[in-house]
This record gives C-alpha cells, sequence and structure tokens, in this order.
C-alpha cells in the first residue's frame, strides 16, 4: 500500500463513504480464494454483486438536491426523490440542504443546552460586536446573517470552509458600513439602512468568491454604547427629559399666573367703571337737586331767601357747643382782641365743656 | 490442483495491485499533476474525473483548486497619525498553477508562510499611508484592494492568486480604547449640559414672558382704571356747572348757608354785635 491508496482513503472518507474495513477487505480477499467451495461461494459472490449494485440507490429528501459525481468529476443535479447512480467508486452523491435558512451569530452566541439552543439566553462575544464609527466612537453590534445555499455546485466545490467564510465576510462587511456610519445614526435611525447595505454588501462579495450563497438577511439584535460608557449615554436621556420637564413647569407656571392677572385686571377695571358711574350719577343727583330747588326759589324769591338764612342760623345758634358772645358796635370797636391760647390748643372735650359752661 | 489454483491467483491478484496503482480519480474540488520520478508529466494540471498512470514509477499529487482562506493573527499596526491598531485581516487565495506551486511552495501550510510574510507586510505599508479615521470609515475599500493587488503581484510566482484582502476587525489597543470612552464620556456629558441648560433657558424665557404679560396686563388695567376715573370726573363737572351756571348768585348763597352749618360746631366761640342782620328784630 502506498501513499497513493492512502489518498483514495481520505478522499472517500471526505465524501462521506464508509471506507470498508482492512479486515472486511481481508474477508473478500479470503472468500474470494475461498472459490473450490462451489455453490455457496457463487452464492456469496452472487450476494455481494447485489449489495454492491444496491450502494448506488439514494434518496434525495424534500429540502435537499442531490450533486453527483462520477469519478470525483460532477455530473448532474438531482432533484428529491429516489435515485441511482453507479454503485462505488465510481460515481458518489452529496445532498447539501438547499432549503434550510443557516444562521450566523456575530458578537454572541446562543447557549445551548440539552442539545438546543434557548432563546434569550447568550453569551457575548466583545471582540467581535464592538465596532469603531466613522467619527471615532465605539459601539457595541450583536447580530445575525440568515443564508441559504443559492447553488450547490457552487456552494460544494468553489469555497473552502463555507461557513468560515460566511462569518467572516459578515464581519468584515458590518465593521465596513459601521465604520461609515456615525455614532447616533447608528444607535437610533439608521440601523435599517446599515442591515441592508451590509446585507448587499455581503452578497457581492460572496459573488465574487462564487460561494454559491445567497444572503437572505442580516439583523441587527442590539445596538448599544459599550458598558464603559453606557451610564453617560443614559444620562443624556434621563438630560432629555430634564429639559422637556423644565420646559413643562415653567409653562404651568405661565398658566398659573396669567389667569390669576387677568382676573386683577378685571377687578381694577370694574371698580374705576363703578368710579365712574357713580360719579356721574351723584353729580346728576346733586345737579337736579339743585335745579329743582331754583325753580321753586325763583318763585319767591326774597321769602325763601329770608326763611333759609333764619332757619339756618337757628339751627347754627341752637348748638349748645357754640359758644356766643354779643357786643356792642362800640365796645367791639374798643375791645383788645385777647386770644385765648389755652383753648387753641386741643384739649380733652369735658374741660372745653366745662369751660364754656362757666363762662355762659 | 492446489499449485494450479495458486499461480492464476497470484497473477490476478498482482494484476488487481498494478489496475488499481494505475487508475486514480481527481475530485471536483481538486487538481492533480502526475509526476514520473518526480519529473512531472504533461504540462496541464489534470482535471476532476478518471485518470491512468504508470504504476510504480509514477505518482500523483493533487491540490485543492477551491477558493481557501488564510486568516492570520491579529497585529498590531501604526496608522499615519501615530496610533497603534490591532487589525485582524482574512485573505482568500487559490492555486492557479499547481505545476507552478509544486515547484515553488508544495504545500499549503508553506503558501500560507509566505502569504503571512507578504500580506503581513504590504498591510502594514499600506495602513501606515492612512490615518485611523481613513482606516475605520471611507477608505477601506480602497486600502485592502491595494494590499491585495500589490500582494499577487508577488504571489504570482508560487502559481497562486490572492483573490481578497479583507479586513476582518479593526481593534484599538486598551489604552486607545479607554482614551475614546474618555472622550465619548466626554461628549455625552456635554450633550447632557446642554439639554438641561436649554431646558432651563426655555424654561426662564417662558416665565419671564409670562411675568412680563402679567405686568402688563396689570399696568394697562391701571390706565383704564384711570380714564374711566377720569372720565367720571369730567362728566360729573360738567353736570355740576349746567346745572349751577343757571343761578349762581342762588347756589352761593345756599352753599354758604350749607357751609355755615357745617363749620360752625362745638367748640367755636361767635363775636356777634347787634348790628347782625339776625338781630334786626332784638334791637
Amino acid at each position: 500500500m502506498n501513499w497513493d491508496w492512502e489518498k483514495l482513503q481520505g478522499q472517500r472518507r471526505r465524501q462521506g463513504y464508509q471506507p470498508p474495513e482492512p479486515g472486511e477487505i481481508h474477508d473478500r480477499l479470503k472468500r474470494f480464494s475461498n472459490l473450490r467451495f462451489p455453490g455457496g461461494g457463487k452464492l456469496i459472490i452472487l450476494l455481494l454483486v447485489v449489495l454492491w449494485g444496491l450502494s448506488g440507490f439514494y434518496i434525495v429528501q424534500p429540502d435537499e438536491r442531490g450533486v453527483e459525481k462520477r469519478f470525483g468529476k460532477f455530473t448532474q443535479i438531482t432533484d428529491p426523490g429516489p435515485h441511482i447512480h453507479w454503485p462505488f467508486p465510481i460515481e458518489s452523491v452529496h445532498k447539501p440542504k438547499v432549503s434550510e435558512i443557516k444562521r450566523v451569530e456575530v458578537g454572541f452566541r446562543s447557549v445551548a443546552r440539552n442539545g438546543t439552543l434557548q432563546p434569550g439566553q447568550y453569551r457575548l462575544v466583545p471582540e467581535e460586536s464592538l465596532m469603531l464609527t466613522g467619527d471615532e466612537n465605539i459601539v457595541d453590534v450583536q447580530f445575525i446573517v440568515q443564508y441559504q445555499i443559492s447553488d450547490p455546485v457552487d456552494y460544494l466545490f468553489n469555497v473552502a470552509e463555507q461557513e468560515n467564510t460566511v462569518k467572516y465576510v459578515a464581519q468584515a462587511t458590518m465593521r465596513e458600513v459601521v465604520g461609515n456610519s456615525v455614532i447616533d445614526s447608528a444607535l437610533t435611525t439608521g440601523k435599517f439602512v446599515i442591515q441592508t447595505q451590509t446585507r448587499d454588501l455581503m452578497q457581492e462579495v460572496l459573488d465574487r468568491y462564487q460561494a454559491g450563497v445567497r444572503v437572505i438577511a442580516v439583523q441587527l439584535q442590539d445596538v448599544h454604547p459599550p458598558k464603559e460608557v453606557v451610564d453617560a449615554f443614559k444620562d443624556v436621556a434621563s438630560a432629555r427629559e430634564d429639559k422637556s420637564r423644565l420646559i413643562n413647569e415653567a409653562e404651568a407656571y405661565r398658566n398659573d399666573i396669567l389667569p390669576k392677572a387677568r382676573g386683577q385686571v378685571a377687578v381694577i377695571v370694574n371698580e374705576a367703571q363703578a368710579y365712574k358711574e357713580s360719579q356721574v350719577l351723584d353729580a346728576r343727583g346733586g345737579a337736579e337737586k339743585f335745579l329743582a330747588v331754583l325753580t321753586e326759589y325763583r318763585k319767591a324769591k326774597d321769602v325763601t331767601r329770608q326763611r333759609m338764612y333764619l332757619e339756618t342760623m337757628e339751627r347754627i345758634f341752637s348748638s349748645s357747643g357754640l359758644e356766643k358772645i354779643i357786643l356792642s358796635s362800640q365796645t367791639a370797636g374798643n375791645v383788645v382782641p385777647y386770644l385765648p391760647l389755652d383753648k387753641a390748643a386741643p384739649r380733652p372735650k369735658q374741660d372745653a365743656a366745662g369751660g364754656a359752661g362757666g363762662k355762659q | 490442483m492446489r499449485t494450479k489454483l495458486i499461480i492464476p491467483a497470484v497473477i490476478g491478484f498482482l494484476a488487481l495491485i498494478a489496475l488499481v496503482q494505475s487508475m486514480f480519480m481527481v475530485d471536483q474540488t481538486e487538481r492533480a499533476i502526475v509526476l514520473e520520478l518526480g519529473k512531472p508529466v504533461g504540462d496541464k494540471p489534470l482535471e476532476p474525473g478518471l485518470h491512468f498512470k504508470l504504476p510504480f514509477v509514477q505518482n500523483v499529487v493533487f491540490f485543492d483548486s477551491r477558493i481557501l482562506n488564510y486568516d492570520a493573527e491579529p497585529a498590531e499596526i501604526l496608522t499615519r497619525d501615530k496610533k497603534n491598531m490591532v487589525v485582524d485581516n482574512y485573505t482568500k487565495w487559490r492555486i492557479t498553477d499547481p505545476l507552478l506551486f509544486y515547484r515553488t511552495v508544495r504545500s499549503i501550510p508553506r503558501a500560507q508562510a509566505r502569504l503571512d510574510d507578504i500580506i503581513y507586510s504590504e498591510i502594514r505599508v499600506a495602513l501606515g499611508n492612512y490615518t485611523l479615521i481613513e482606516i475605520v470609515s471611507g477608505k477601506r475599500g480602497q486600502i485592502t484592494q491595494e494590499v491585495t493587488t500589490k500582494s499577487n503581484a508577488l504571489v504570482s510566482e508560487y502559481g497562486i492568486e490572492v483573490m481578497d484582502v479583507r479586513i476582518k476587525r479593526t481593534d484599538l489597543p486598551a489604552e486607545n480604547a479607554r482614551a475614546i470612552f474618555g472622550r465619548m464620556r466626554a461628549e455625552r456629558e456635554r450633550q447632557a449640559k446642554q439639554y438641561r441648560s436649554e431646558g432651563q433657558e426655555e424654561s426662564s424665557k417662558i416665565t419671564a414672558l409670562a411675568d412680563r404679560e402679567r405686568t402688563i396686563l396689570q399696568a394697562d388695567a391701571r390706565r383704564q382704571a384711570s380714564v374711566l376715573r377720569g372720565e367720571g370726573e369730567a362728566e360729573a363737572i360738567r353736570l355740576w356747572a349746567d346745572a349751577l351756571g343757571r343761578d349762581p348768585e342762588f347756589y352761593a348763597f345756599q352753599r354758604s348757608l350749607e357751609a355755615y352749618e357745617k363749620s360752625l360746631k362745638e367748640n367755636s366761640r361767635l363775636v356777634l354785635t347787634p348790628d347782625s342782620p339776625f338781630f334786626k328784630y332784638l334791637r
């Protein structure tokens, strides 16, 4: 056995064939040399030939395509259903799953438990997810790529390490796209654009490799500031809230004082209006009273005048608090005017009354 | 009888070995060259399919014909603006001329070692011509294109082709990342402060405007009040003057009497002479 045989073995192993064990070969050879048992030996050989022929029978599942090779060279693609190819080692078949949607996670790994992926449970991979943006900031981006085999022949034969290739291309293109965005748009409104740009760019690169892969979607799972600065980013959000709170408070103040002020205005204006009306009405009343009296006065001028004078003087002189002194004109002319200064000063009423009474 | 059977069996066995030795398959993912005692046979590599060779004197070497992946170790480089950067790149390459490849490098690991030498230095040179920000955004495609082209010129003598050099990751060393985090934090703090100050600004504006409006409202109310009071007083004056103007003498007489009555009351002392008209009949 030289290396050529080993090479063939290795090739078979890669094609998914279970190579015959060395022992089995020996058995076959032994059976071959055991030809001297006629009848039984021929039956065994016939059985082996039938089994060998049957090894060319295969079934392509609905989600698969069969890719047949004859002596290693690609010959044809077969659709789902039963098929026969020439038995080993003439022909062989690969059955890639073409309708399966494969998934690559970048920046995180879903945690598998009991062999199944647990939704919502994942482990972060920061060295994959931290990316520089175009304005020299860093964002933490976690995303998934969904892809499908679009061309089974290209997929199988053109590129080595197909899954790694998709992953590397995803990483490289996402970084390129994020590198062309600024942090604020990456964190907020620019996500959709980043997704589509990355998908298109990935497809372009994979097509150049003729990888036989169709990128269905690039989906950002989580884009956030790195944990080192996340507090500062959150504070910006609360500062924005503070801003609107301050504005609301000021508006509340305005809504409080202006109606009150308008109420005060109404009070002041109405008071003035009332004053105006009352002034006019008082004056009109006084004037009308005067005119009424005047009308009658004109009818008997002298008598009325006399009567009014005397009645008024009577009321004045009959007042008990008024001190009256009567002097003749001559005496009055000789009297030295004497001003009682003690009385000019304000004094308690009692004394004044007493003093006045004494003089009477 | 036994010996009669042994001889054909041995001959058959040897024939089988010779047949196995002379047949070989080239897979769809491979190309092969046949060597006759070390010397290549034919000038073209063999395509996928079944092929024959002379047993024992010829042997076959297989080469992968697919696009191969070479993932280099992350390397720290210095940008034109003297910033450190950790660059992790991968290279897509393939064997284009198996014969030349076999002559020069022979195996894939050795080819990768050559690629590593070439691409590592090409990337270093290329990235050294750009600033960090150019590498991160905008110029990335141009840089990798440049590296691909230059590397290609250098690897063609090994019978290989560099299809694509792509930067998978560009990271900053920890201390530079810290500096960027510091700057990002400062930037956000500035924004937060700005929002809060803007809030205060707006708040002060609204409050001041409201205060101003209130003051104006009140002043205008006082103005209206004065006008109204003045109007009232003016009307009153006009009414009085109209009425009293009919007989000013009578008004003076009547008003004087009223005034005497009001003003001469308690604690007044009146010095009278009998000449007063009041005493006309007392004499």
